[in-house]
């Protein structure tokens, strides 16, 4: 199943889609992990995310830029966990020479759907930062709009569509044949 | 009345579109330079900057949300939910992002429809 999931920060997104993923598991299981470290702080975070996998039977596939090429090195039948989104487009809208890609969406969009396309189980995470009070610098404001489009696009595709709020879950798109039901059954 | 909010970029507009078979002269679109009221249309675009102008320019939020209320019992509103970030720094986005929450709290309380879109999903929840 594809499932989408996105909400605040820090509100139990990951582990929920870990779950997800570890449920989905028939044979391999892969964790895509999109963050590029540019400071110490990011490396505590990473720390902190391999801490959480730990023992869980993860693979760790890293990939910052060109999405789709996990299919070069990942077996397309095992079961999937893209986080985040929200990474993977600061990585390819702002690139290290200081210059930004204002077409890092479309690309994006199409390297998930290439993905999609192959990939029959598959966890994706977001993050929702649409409603805040603040007025951004242009180049923010661009970013934020850029996720909202891949977030639109991805979510076309995907069988089940989940907001995360403090833990709790609010089903926006289910299966209609209860499979959804049978993954995530007894999940909080 | 119908109201239909959402976070940015969530596809408020083009729901609104489709659902209630709305074409592009039918929508005033506020800004948050433009303290005039809404002129009549079927949607009314991005309340929340109409009042964001309102505060930039001194006037009364509540008062004039009423009275907008009062002549657009047919309207659909469209607003940016901005309720669920830091407090902004600003005294006056301060003051925006509640007076929003107060005129959408108001605006739903009196529609027949309220939808919530997300990543381009409606939810009605009215």
């Amino acid at each position: 199943m594809k499932v989408f999931i996105s909400g605040g920060c820090k509100n139990g997104k990951s582990y929920y889609a870990q779950h997800l993923a570890k449920r989905q598991q028939n044979d391999k299981l892969y964790y895509i992990a999109t963050m590029s470290s540019v400071d110490s702080e990011d490396d505590q975070r990473i720390a902190r995310h391999q801490d959480e996998r730990e023992g869980w039977g993860f693979e760790t596939i890293e990939q910052a830029v060109n999405i789709e090429d996990i299919l070069n090195v990942c077996d397309s039948t095992g079961s999937f966990l893209l986080d985040s989104v929200t990474a993977l487009l600061a990585n390819e809208m702002f690139k290290s020479d200081g210059s930004v890609d204002f077409d890092a969406s479309s690309r994006i969009i199409d390297g998930i759907n290439v993905l999609l396309e192959k990939v029959e189980n598959i966890v994706i995470v977001s993050d929702y930062i649409y409603s805040d009070a603040m007025e951004y610098d242009e180049l923010t404001e661009q970013y934020r709009k850029a996720l909202a489009q891949i977030d639109r696009a991805t979510v076309k595709m995907c069988d089940v569509v989940l907001e995360v709020a403090y833990s709790t879950v609010t089903l926006h798109r289910s299966t209609e044949d209860g499979r959804w039901e049978s993954l995530s059954e007894g999940l909080r | 009345m119908k109201l239909v909010f959402g976070g940015a970029y969530q596809g408020k507009l083009e729901y609104a579109m489709e659902a209630y078979e709305v074409s592009e002269t039918d929508i005033y679109r506020c800004s948050e330079d433009n303290t005039d009221f809404p002129q009549a249309a079927k949607i009314v675009y991005e309340l929340d900057k109409w009042i964001l102008a309102l505060i930039k320019a001194g006037i009364d939020t509540d008062t004039a949300i009423s009275d907008f209320m009062k002549n657009n019992t047919d309207t659909c509103i469209i607003a940016n939910d901005i309720s669920s970030g830091i407090v902004p720094y600003e005294p006056q986005l301060r003051q925006w992002r509640e007076a929003v929450g107060r005129a959408l709290a108001a605006i739903a309380k009196e529609s027949d429809e309220v939808v919530r879109l997300f990543c381009g999903i409606p939810t009605r929840l009215v």
